[in-house]
């Protein structure tokens, strides 16, 4: 019995991280437990509604308003759809509080949100690790690009990333398969912002599908990208990077892995003589019995929030207010993605051309200000998603027959042309999530209390951003120019970092170069909860290089005896 | 379509057959309360006129041939609040009588060009309740038949895995 409950590693997690966790361990030979609170997600097979028209969803994806009602959190969520809405978690089921309005977007069962993200990969640069030292907000990053570098190619191989060789130092190059088309639209704007901006670029998106399978990819039983763009729905053919399709069979493969879902963590198991953690308390969520698992390394891939309470909630005498927490700095800095800037425009020429086909890419602008010196009034920068595409645009007004008419004959329309931003936001000690003092979850564990709200820096980074943008459509020709700031809540980027942030100094920061407690040395966060500052890449690559950097780190110091 | 069946067997050999788990079946319409749309068939009669009204049959199938009429009304009952569903069927109700006070006629009995007029009316009118009944059923009848199968597989390119994304000419 005390045998099934010993592991060389325990991995709470299984989404982005996790996976990269758990392939890693179990490749270097670890006998590997995965935690996973909610359901099993087997590849293809609990895809309910990836091969579904889009009239076999009796509501043509609209959620029925009962249940909109019932979950105002989560029903503010693209995924929150007839398709999609398998991967949303009601709002009962983990109750937190808003102490400022905060969209939290969970992802819980097996893969968590590497079946619901938008596959955009981009490195960082060292302009990137360097930015928290340079303005002094934060603490200084423990690592710089060649710390990851390698890393990132580990990851990018076996993932499997499209893009082009751009040759820009503010966005490193990878290891790429072949990138999407650009749109005539797309090449135009690059070209004008080429002709009028030294500093800016417009490339293809760098994203996580696989465009040209390799080998790698085959022995994963992944195919090419087909196209569907209904990637949320989760890829029967694996056409892009998900633990359930990637990481988590391969470490299965080797035999060494034991996958449990329906394993809530409550706290890792702090041994007070040896100095180091032994294992954790699950829940299982069948059952609601508490179990205890041991092993020699723990990885905390919980997502970001929920990394944060696990080890918020972590409590002994010798860490009365959380694991590793000697700082006192736990669950604060959080920072995350501005994405309330957007645009939307028309385009009048190339009406000789139109677009076929669908893409689950788009075009990107790495960011440009800021990035060598100082150089606006606000911190830091933002990058820019860009899409132009030429759809039917049927005159909608009228009745009968001519309008039929119009319906299945439609017209195409002008071109239309999107950009939003994802800009970085500046980590302060105030924003901060904390356990609340006397609500609990159903499963007796303290609620998360989220407190994070947006500052002057974002309000003045979309202006800038809306202005910038503006002026380059302009020059570009587009009409019907609209800039807007949403005023999403925070949260809604689904980006949400930090509270766990790697430093050089034990006394300013939780987590080492290595990603290990700098108080608990087996133990490892390797989430988005890691993070120091956010710069403006989507963070899952990040996560992913960081993770297998990690875990071999863990392996090696095993193997000598130090952990 | 062959390209379309080609990829659903891809992914049934991949993995088995497609079911739908108990956990998916979670947030499903079953859960919803039960809410009785149309308490009386004259209604669903009539909405069902409307709608043939806005797409009517010809060589090329209307709406009521595509099966629009269920789903607005499900639409209706499921995704819109109250007062939206009441004022369809107030609007219904007007419709009716606007038949009946001008040709002493049941609206379902009014000639297409009729039933069409008087459906203008209310759309390019002032009066807001009728306006939004009638924006709203029209909304409803197009959403259900631009993506129903027949539409969408005959005239609008569906096509689920397209296998690229790009530029092309537009033929002449």
């Amino acid at each position: 019995m005390a045998n099934k409950h010993k592991f060389d590693a325990i991995v709470i997690g299984s989404g982005i991280s996790g996976g990269w966790a758990a392939k890693e361990l179990c490749e270097k030979g670890l006998k590997t437990l995965v935690l996973e609170r909610g359901r099993d997600v087997k590849h293809v097979t609990d895809y309910p509604t990836a091969m579904k028209d889009p009239w076999d969803f009796p509501h043509r994806g609209q959620v029925a308003l009962a249940i909109r009602q019932q979950n105002p959190v989560i029903s503010k969520h693209y995924i929150f759809n007839e398709a999609a809405m398998h991967w949303a978690v009601p709002d009962a089921v983990h109750p937190f509080v808003e102490e400022k309005p905060f969209t939290w977007v969970r992802g819980y069962h097996v893969g968590g949100k590497s079946l619901m993200w938008a596959r955009q990969t981009q490195r960082w640069s060292d302009y990137d690790f360097e930015g928290p030292a340079r303005d002094g907000y934060a603490v200084d990053w423990p690592i710089r690009y060649a710390d990851i570098a390698p890393w990132y190619s580990h990851v990018e191989r076996f993932a499997g990333i499209s893009g082009n060789k751009d040759g820009l130092p503010e966005l490193p190059d990878g290891e790429f398969l072949p990138a999407f088309e650009m749109t005539c639209v797309e090449k135009h704007l690059q070209k004008v912002i080429k002709e009028n901006y030294k500093d800016r670029h417009l490339i293809q998106g760098r994203c996580a599908h696989v465009t040209d399978p390799q080998p790698i990819h085959t022995e994963q039983g992944r195919v090419q990208c087909q196209h569907r763009n209904l990637c949320v729905r989760g890829c029967p053919l694996g056409g892009y990077f998900s633990s359930n399709a990637s990481t988590l069979p391969w470490a299965a493969k080797t035999g060494k892995m034991t996958l449990r879902p329906f394993s809530i963590v409550h706290s890792i198991i702090y041994d007070e003589k040896k100095g180091k953690a032994k294992g954790v308390r699950v829940i299982d969520t069948n059952t609601h019995e508490m179990i205890e698992y041991y092993a020699k390394v723990i990885f905390v891939n919980a997502s970001a929030f929920n990394t944060n309470l696990i080890l918020l909630n972590s409590t002994s005498n010798r860490f009365p207010t959380g694991l590793g927490n000697d700082s006192g700095l736990l669950g604060k800095y959080i920072v995350w993605h501005n994405y309330r800037g957007r645009m939307s425009a028309e385009c009048e020429d190339f009406m000789d051309m139109r677009t076929v086909g669908k893409t689950p890419n788009h075009s990107y602008i790495p960011r440009f200000r800021n990035v060598f010196k100082q150089e606006t009034d606000f911190l830091r920068g933002y990058a820019v998603g860009v899409g132009g595409g030429r759809g039917f645009d049927p005159d909608r007004k009228g009745i009968g027959e001519d309008l039929k008419n119009q319906l299945i004959h439609p017209p195409l329309g002008k071109w239309g042309v999107s950009a939003w931003m994802m800009g970085e936001t500046i980590p302060r000690e105030t924003n901060h999530v904390r356990l609340h003092d006397t609500l609990k979850d159903p499963h007796g564990i303290p609620q998360l209390a989220i407190s994070v709200e947006w500052s002057e820096n974002e309000d003045k980074m979309v202006k800038d951003y809306l202005e910038q943008m503006t002026d380059a459509f302009t020059l570009a020709g587009f009409k019907n120019i609209k800039a807007t700031d949403s005023h999403a809540n925070p949260g809604a980027d689904i980006h949400e970092m930090g509270g766990v942030r790697m430093g050089k100094d034990p006394k300013t920061s939780l987590l080492n170069e290595w990603n290990q407690l700098h108080a608990c040395k087996n133990v490892f966060v390797t989430d988005g909860a890691c993070m120091t500052s956010g710069s403006t890449q989507n963070p899952s690559l990040t996560y992913m290089a960081i993770t297998a950097r990690a875990a071999n780190y863990a392996v090696e110091a095993l193997k000598k005896g130090d952990l | 379509m062959k390209r379309r069946q080609a990829i659903r067997d891809m992914a049934l050999v991949a993995g088995g057959i497609l079911t739908l788990p108990a956990w998916a079946r979670a947030w499903s319409p079953a859960t919803l309360p039960d809410r009785t749309f149309f308490t009386l068939t004259t209604y669903r009669d009539l909405l069902s006129t409307v709608i043939g009204a806005i797409l009517p049959e010809s060589e090329i199938p209307g709406a009521v041939s595509l099966g629009v009429p269920a789903f607005v009304e499900l639409m209706l009952a499921d995704c819109y609040p109250k007062e939206d569903s009441d004022n369809v069927q107030t609007g219904l109700r007007f419709a009716e009588s606007v038949a009946q006070r001008r040709h002493q006629k049941a609206f379902a009995e009014l000639p297409l060009a009729e039933q069409q007029g008087i459906l203008t009316e209310f759309e390019k009118g002032d009066d807001k309740p009728l306006k939004d009944f009638y924006g709203l059923v029209k909304n409803l009848t197009l959403q259900g038949y631009t993506t129903s199968e027949y539409v969408q597989t005959t005239f609008l390119e569906y096509e689920m895995a397209p296998g690229f994304y790009r530029c092309v000419p537009v033929k002449q």
